[in-house]
């Protein structure tokens, strides 16, 4: 297994649709993309995109995290389906590695039901959101691409007449 | 070479046309820019990068001109050196309370004796004439532990009755 290069965009492997998970893409993939994402100190999630292959898996990880109750631990998702989203919603920051420097203020469902390719889980918040930014990965969906509101939005009410 | 551009006026369409129309005829590129409504008037902060043999006073004379024409208060533009990087934002900070002179300077002192970095601030004075509320948000960049930070902050709104909240800004990446 290898820490891999995060390919940046515009390199064009982020913009594509990935193909449907080979049984041996996941044992080529997914061991690198766990010791690339576990190389960076805030990285909790990675599309295998992310890495140069365009192929529907991806991993999150939100094992201890401060922001997440009662989170899966370890998620490897290979071709992932979504299968329920919530109607209700959340506007929170995200920032993503292929896009360095820069953070987006994105609306997602608050709750999912994913199916990981194993198992039907059920999230919630922070981690329902980490999933949904990767799957978006693999259809060559960036944060830059849902953005919300900029992110001074708390003052962008007042009527000045 | 780069050049700050800057300039405010009555907000209207066409603004940011005009000006940049002009920055694109001296083959300038806006880097890095912030353009928003203050109380009505719509403020211009630009960063932009030109060819070394720029010709600046020609840009000003331009930029004067367009600046007449869309009837703003002012513009101007400067050549600046020394371009580097920026300290990240590591946290937000708001601090609010009833109007009264003093509330930005009294904050911005507390950071500046803890080296706490402003990286970004807006203010906004809202509420009625009686009662007005003064809100200002601020990312800053807190070096080391945040302790001093939220000690400091707690006593500062106690004795200036006001509020202030500090929280860690989302740092995951995904």
């Amino acid at each position: 297994m290898t820490v891999r290069e995060v390919i940046q965009y515009p390199d064009p492997v982020l913009k594509q649709i990935c193909a449907p998970a080979q049984p041996e893409d996941v044992d080529r993939v997914v061991g690198d993309l766990l010791d690339t994402m576990r190389s960076f100190d805030h990285c909790v999630g990675l599309a295998a995109p992310q890495i140069g292959e365009p192929v529907r898996i991806a991993v999150v990880d939100l094992t201890g995290h401060p922001k997440v109750e009662d989170p899966h631990g370890l998620v490897v998702l290979v071709n992932p389906k979504i299968t329920t989203r919530s109607p209700e919603t959340e506007i929170r920051r995200e920032g993503c590695l292929s896009l360095p420097d820069l953070t987006a203020n994105v609306r997602r469902p608050l709750n999912v039901t994913v199916d990981t390719g194993g198992e039907e889980i059920e999230s919630h918040g922070f981690e329902a959101r980490c999933l949904l930014h990767e799957i978006d990965h693999l259809d060559g969906i960036l944060f830059l691409d849902r953005v919300a509101s900029l992110t001074d939005d708390l003052f962008r009410r007042k009527s000045y007449r | 070479m780069n050049l700050a551009v800057t300039a405010i006026g009555e907000d209207r369409p066409g603004i940011v046309a005009g000006i940049t129309k002009v920055l694109v005829g001296a083959e300038g590129n806006v880097d890095d820019s912030q353009m928003s409504i203050l109380h009505g008037r719509f403020a211009v902060m630009l960063i932009v990068s030109v060819p070394d043999d720029c010709d600046i006073e020609g840009l000003d004379r331009d930029l004067s001109e367009v600046g007449a024409d869309l009837g703003l208060d002012a513009i101007a533009v400067t050549q600046i050196t020394g371009l580097h990087g920026s300290d990240e934002p590591t946290h937000v900070l708001s601090v609010y309370g009833p109007d009264r002179p003093g509330i930005v300077n009294e904050t911005a002192t507390l950071l500046a004796d803890l080296e706490v970095n402003i990286t970004d601030l807006r203010t906004r004075r809202t509420g009625s004439p009686d009662n007005p509320l003064y809100t200002l948000v601020l990312e800053v960049s807190v070096p080391g532990d945040e302790a001093d930070l939220r000690t400091a902050l707690q006593r500062f709104a106690e004795s200036g009755g006001l509020e202030a909240a500090l929280a860690e800004l989302e740092a995951e990446q995904l």
